[in-house]
C-alpha cells in the first residue's frame, strides 16, 4: 500500500494551523507572488534604468547581449536581497508560520516511536566521523531518550585502510559507550548508487524498524535536545514527510574557514527566515542533518536513474533536491526548521578544497535541468531546482557579460568614433551618462549589501546573538573584512565555476591530485599549481582593458585583484595561525566560538588528542592490523561472517569472488611480498574473505620468518616491547 | 621480561644439552622463539610483566618439548605452533567447544570474546589459567556476541519512473546517434549564424548574405 498523506480533515489531533498550507493554496500562492513579484519589479526597474544606459551610448547588438544577461543576474542578486528583507522583517516581528511555532510540540511524546541516527561515510576521515557520532550519542544520552534512538555507521568505503579503521574505531566507542546493540557498523560491499544507494541499502535492511531516520554528515554533530525536538516535531505533525534543519557551520581553524563559518551564522538566519517565507510546507532537504519519515520516503524516494548518457544521463547525484521534490509531489510536508538550533556541520578549510567540493556538487545541480520540467512536480520545488541551477550558472553568465562589455568597448575604440551621449529615453532620468552608470553601480551594490547591513541590524537587537559575535562592533568589522575577502573570491569563483560549467556540459571531468599542504595549511607550491592560469587570466586581461581604456581598467580591477593575487590568497586565507590570530584579536567570532556548546567542546578536544596520538605509521598499516593484531582481526572476521547472513550481501560477496581459490593465492602473495606487490581490489577481495583472514591472521603469526615479506618483520616487530 | 632463558627453561624434561643450545635448539633461535611469542601476548594486550613472562616460558616449554622430535622445524616455528594450540585450546575450555572443529573459527570468537569480556582490563591473571575461572568471567567470555547490526527486515524499494516531460524528448533524441550527430551539427550552425548576428549590423549581415549568394551565382556561371 503506498503511505499516502494523511488526511488533515479527517484527523481530529492534527494542529489546525497546518491545515492552511494544505487547504489554502491560494494563501501559499500569495506568498510567491509577493515575494517574487518585489524581485521582479526590483529587477525591471534596475533593469530599464541600465537599458537607458546603453541606449544613450548608442545601442548596438552587443547591447542586446549585456541587457539580458544583466537581467538575469540582476534577477539573482535581487532575489537574495528579498530574502534578506524578508527575513529580516519577520526575524524582528515575528514569524507566526515556522513549523516550531505550529502547535506545541514539545508536549508530544516520543514513547514507542523509534528513530534511526545515520551516518553513511565514504572513505571519510575516521576519527572525525566517530567522535561526531560519539559527541551526538552522548548528548543525546543526557535527554534521557536515548533508548529510542538506534546509531547507524554506514560504511561505502573503499579503501581498506578506512575500512579496517572504520570497524576498529566502531568497535572501540560501543564499548567505551556501553553501546552495544545501540551503535550499528555495516559495510556494503558495492557502493552502488554513492550515498543515495547507501541509504537506500539501510532502508531496505532496516528501515521498517524505524518510524523516523536522520541523515547525517561525515562532519555532523546534532545537540540531544534538537533530535529529540525534530521528532517530536514529526509526531507532532503527521503530514509532514521531512524537516530540514540549517545546520551552523563550525570548528573552522583557518582564516578562509573561519570567514565562512562567521558569513553563514550572520547572515544564514535572516536568509532562510526568508526562504522559509515563500517555502513553508514546500521546502527542500539539503543531504544531512535532517529527519525523515521513513515510510513515504521508502514509498517514493528511490530514485530511477536518468535517462541518456552522463554528465546529464544516468544516477541522480544531488539526490537530496530530488528526494524532496518527490515527497512534495506526493502531498507530503517539507520544511525548514530554521530556527532549531544544536545542528551543526563543518566546512572546507580552503579555497581549493572549497572549490572541489563545488565540483561535486555543480554537476548534481546541473543535473537537476533534467528534472526541472519533470511532470507532476510543484512549481516550487522547481523553483529550488531552478535557484540550484543558477547557483553555477550564475557564474558563467557573470563572466559572458564581462567579455561582452570588453567586446564592445573593443568594437567601439576600433571604430574610432567618438562617444556621444545622448538623453535617456525615460524623461525623469536628468542626470549625465556618467552619473546614470554611478546610480546603476551604486544600486546593486545596495542590493548586495542590504542583506548584509539588515543582518547585522537583526543582531544588534538579539543580546545573545549580539554577544555571541563579540558585539556589534567587532560583528560589523568582521562583515567589513569579509566582504572584502569576498569581493576578491568572487571572481576566483566564476572562473572556477565557469570551467565546472563547461567541462561538465562537454562530459569531461577535472582531475584534483591529492592536496600538498604544510601543518599551517595550503603549500604555495600546490597554490600556484592550482591558480598560475587565474593569474596568468588576470595579467592579459587587466594589460588588454589597460590599453583599450583606462578609466574602464580601473571599474575592472576589483574583479581582476582576486584573479591576480589567486595565490598568496589562497596560501593565507588557509593557515590556521591567521585563523587564531583573528580569532584572538575578536575577529569573525561565532556564538559556538564563543560559548561553545558541551558537544562541540568534547568534539575539539577529542579530535585534538587524536591528532597528538597519531604516531607515523607504516605503509599498509590497516593490513597489518587486519592481519596480525588478534583483536582487530575477531572484529574484522566476525563482521565479514555477519555480512554473509543479509543474503543480498551473501550474493555480492560470492559476485566479487569471495570463497574462490585464487583469493588463497593472494592472501599466499600478501605474505610473501607483502602488501606493495597487491592492487587496492586485491587487498578489499582478501579483507572481503571470512575464511582467508584468520587464516592469514595464523600464517603471519606461525610461519617462520624466512618464509615472509620483510614488511611482515617490520609489522609484527611493533607489537614487541 | 628479564628472565634469564636459559634458568627459566632448565626443567628437567629438556634434557641435558650441549652448552650454548637447548633442546637441540641454539640459544638464539629460542630468544627470537621467545620475542616472537612476547610479541603475540603484547599483541592480546598483555601488560602485567610477570604473567607475559610466565606465559611466554609455558609456551615454550611445549615448543622444547616437540624440539627433538621436530628437527626440520626451527624454535621460532615450533613456538609460534604451540602458542597457536595454547590459546586455541584455552579458548575451547572456557568456550565449551571444541578446538578441532573449525579451530579458526573458534580462535576468532575466543579472541572476540576476550576483547568484550575485556580481558586486557579486567581480566589478565585469567588468561590462560586452567578452571576453574570467576563466574563472572566465564559469563561474560561465552556471552560475548559483536552485534554488528539489528535483526534484518527486509524490504524492497522500487524506484518509480519518473516522466521528465519535454526533456525526455531530447534525452530521447540522444539515444539516435545519427539524428544526435545531425541535432549537434544543427545547433553549431544555428549558434554561428546567432554569433554572426549579434556581432554584426544587421546591414553587414545582409550584405554578407548579398556577397555570399552572388558568390554562388558566380560558381555556376
Amino acid at each position: 500500500m503506498p503511505a499516502a498523506a494523511p488526511e488533515l480533515s479527517s484527523d481530529a489531533g492534527q494542529d489546525p494551523h497546518l491545515r492552511k498550507y494544505v487547504d489554502r493554496p491560494i494563501r501559499r500562492w500569495l506568498r510567491l507572488f509577493v515575494f517574487f513579484s518585489l524581485a521582479l519589479v526590483l529587477t525591471s526597474a534596475v533593469s530599464m534604468l541600465f537599458a537607458d544606459l546603453l541606449w544613450r551610448s548608442g545601442w548596438t547588438s552587443s547591447s542586446t547581449v549585456l541587457l539580458i544577461l544583466f537581467v538575469i543576474l540582476f534577477g539573482l542578486i535581487s532575489i537574495g536581497c528579498m530574502h534578506g528583507i524578508f527575513g529580516f522583517v519577520l526575524r524582528t516581528f515575528g514569524d507566526p508560520d515556522r513549523i516550531t511555532r505550529l502547535g506545541d510540540f514539545r508536549a508530544k511524546s516520543i514513547k514507542g516511536v523509534s528513530t534511526a541516527i545515520i551516518f553513511p561515510t565514504y572513505n571519510e576521515g575516521v576519527a572525525r566521523v566517530m567522535e561526531g557520532l560519539r559527541a551526538t550519542y552522548v548528548s543525546l544520552e543526557r535527554t534521557g531518550e536515548i533508548e529510542r534512538f538506534d546509531f547507524f555507521i554506514l560504511s561505502d568505503s573503499t579503501d581498506p585502510a578506512k575500512w579496517v579503521e572504520e570497524e576498529q574505531r566502531w568497535c572501540e566507542i560501543v564499548r567505551e559507550l556501553d553501546a552495544l546493540g545501540r551503535i550499528y557498523y555495516r559495510r556494503r560491499v558495492s557502493n552502488e548508487g554513492k550515498k543515495s544507494g547507501n541509504v537506500r541499502d539501510f532502508l531496505s535492511s532496516w528501515g521498517r524498524r524505524y518510524r523516523y531516520f536522520i541523515v547525517f554528515d561525515a562532519d555532523s554533530v546534532m545537540r540531544g535536545e534538537t533530535i529529540v525536538d525534530l521528532v517530536k516535531l514529526m509526531e507532532a505533525h503527521p503530514q509532514v514527510g521531512l524537516i530540514q534543519t540549517v545546520p551552523a557551520l563550525v570548528n573552522a581553524e583557518s582564516l578562509f574557514g573561519r570567514i565562512q563559518q562567521f558569513a553563514n551564522r550572520l547572515y544564514a538566519p535572516v536568509f532562510i527566515a526568508g526562504l522559509n517565507f515563500w517555502a513553508q510546507g514546500f521546502g527542500n532537504y539539503w543531504g544531512h542533518n535532517a529527519i525523515i519519515r521513513t515510510d513515504p520516503f521508502m514509498q517514493y524516494c528511490d530514485l530511477p536513474h536518468l535517462p541518456g548518457r552522463k554528465p546529464f544521463g544516468g544516477q541522480i547525484l544531488s539526490h537530496d533536491f530530488v528526494e524532496a521534490a518527490l515527497l512534495v509531489k506526493e502531498n507530503w510536508q517539507v520544511w525548514f526548521a530554521y530556527d532549531l538550533e544544536g545542528s551543526y556541520e563543518e566546512i572546507p578549510q580552503d579555497l581549493i578544497s572549497n572549490a572541489q567540493r563545488d565540483r561535486r556538487w555543480c554537476q548534481g545541480n546541473l543535473q537537476h535541468s533534467l528534472v526541472l520540467f519533470g511532470r507532476g512536480l510543484a512549481g516550487i520545488s522547481r523553483i529550488h531546482f531552478l535557484m540550484g541551477i543558477f547557483g553555477y550558472l550564475a557564474s558563467p553568465l557573470w563572466l559572458l557579460f564581462l567579455l561582452t562589455f570588453n567586446w564592445a568597448l573593443w568594437t567601439f575604440k576600433r571604430s574610432n568614433l567618438s562617444i556621444i551621449t545622448v538623453t535617456a529615453l525615460n524623461p525623469f532620468i536628468k542626470l549625465s551618462g556618467t552619473a546614470h552608470a554611478l546610480l546603476i553601480f551604486a544600486i546593486c551594490m545596495c542590493v548586495l549589501f542590504v542583506p548584509k547591513i539588515l543582518a547585522l541590524i537583526d543582531l544588534a537587537f538579539d543580546r545573545e546573538r549580539r554577544l555571541g559575535f563579540g558585539g556589534v562592533q567587532r560583528a560589523t568589522l568582521g562583515a567589513v573584512l569579509e566582504t572584502g575577502f569576498s569581493s576578491l573570491h568572487a571572481p576566483l569563483q566564476m572562473l572556477w565555476h565557469s570551467k565546472f560549467v563547461a567541462t561538465i556540459l562537454l562530459g569531461m571531468g577535472v582531475h584534483w591530485s591529492a592536496q600538498k599542504r604544510t601543518a599551517d595549511g595550503i603549500a604555495w607550491s600546490e597554490a600556484f599549481r592550482q591558480h598560475w592560469v587565474h593569474t596568468v587570466i588576470a595579467l592579459v586581461w587587466g594589460v588588454a582593458i589597460w590599453k583599450l581604456d583606462h578609466p574602464t581598467f580601473w571599474w575592472f580591477l576589483p574583479v581582476l585583484a582576486g584573479m591576480l593575487l589567486s595565490i598568496p590568497l589562497s596560501v593565507l586565507t588557509s593557515r590556521t595561525s591567521l585563523g587564531s590570530r583573528a580569532r584572538n584579536l575578536g575577529l569573525f567570532l561565532t556564538p559556538e566560538e564563543t560559548l561553545p556548546p558541551s558537544e562541540l567542546d568534547t568534539l575539539r578536544v577529542r579530535m585534538a588528542l587524536q591528532e597528538k596520538s597519531r604516531a607515523s605509521q607504516l605503509p599498509d598499516a590497516s593490513i597489518a592490523e587486519a592481519v596480525l593484531d588478534p583483536y582487530v582481526n575477531a572484529i574484522h572476521v566476525s563482521l565479514l561472517r555477519e555480512k554473509q547472513l543479509n543474503p543480498e550481501y551473501r550474493d555480492a560477496l560470492i559476485k566479487l569472488g569471495v570463497g574462490r581459490p585464487e583469493v588463497r593465492q593472494l592472501g599466499e602473495k600478501l605474505l610473501g611480498q607483502g602488501p606493495e606487490a597487491l592492487s587496492t581490489a586485491e587487498k578489499v577481495l582478501i579483507l572481503s574473505d571470512a575464511d582467508v583472514v584468520p587464516w592469514l591472521h595464523r600464517q603471519a603469526w606461525v610461519r617462520p620468518s624466512k618464509s615472509l615479506a620483510d614488511w611482515w618483520q617490520t609489522a609484527i616487530g611493533k607489537y614487541a616491547r | 621480561m628479564d628472565l634469564s632463558l636459559e634458568s627459566a627453561l632448565s626443567a628437567p624434561e629438556t634434557g641435558a644439552a650441549p652448552s650454548g643450545t637447548i633442546a637441540g635448539r641454539p640459544v638464539e633461535e629460542w630468544n627470537a622463539a621467545y620475542a616472537k611469542v612476547e610479541s603475540y601476548f603484547h599483541a592480546l594486550r598483555i601488560r602485567n610483566k610477570t604473567l607475559l613472562g610466565r606465559l611466554v616460558i609455558l609456551v615454550l616449554k611445549r615448543a622444547m618439548r616437540r624440539a627433538p622430535q621436530e628437527p626440520q622445524l626451527s624454535a621460532t616455528e615450533l613456538a609460534a605452533e604451540e602458542m597457536d594450540a595454547v590459546v586455541t585450546e584455552w579458548f575451547g575450555q572456557v568456550l565449551q567447544e571444541a578446538p578441532e572443529a573449525a579451530a579458526h573459527m573458534l580462535s576468532t570468537r575466543g579472541r572476540l570474546a576476550l576483547l568484550l569480556a575485556d580481558m586486557p582490563g579486567k581480566w589478565q591473571e585469567q588468561f590462560l589459567h586452567p578452571p576453574p575461572w570467576p563466574e563472572e568471567f566465564i559469563k561474560a567470555m561465552r556471552e560475548a556476541y559483536l552485534r554488528a547490526g539489528p535483526d534484518f527486515q527486509l524490504a524492497k524499494m522500487a524506484p518509480r519512473p519518473l516522466d521528465l516531460g519535454p526533456i525526455a524528448t531530447l534525452t530521447n533524441l540522444s539515444t539516435l546517434p545519427f539524428r544526435k550527430m545531425i541535432f549537434v551539427w544543427l545547433t553549431l550552425a544555428l549558434l554561428f549564424v546567432a554569433l554572426f548576428i549579434i556581432t554584426h549590423n544587421l546591414g553587414d549581415f545582409e550584405r554578407v548574405l548579398n556577397e555570399f549568394a552572388i558568390w554562388v551565382r558566380n560558381l555556376f556561371h
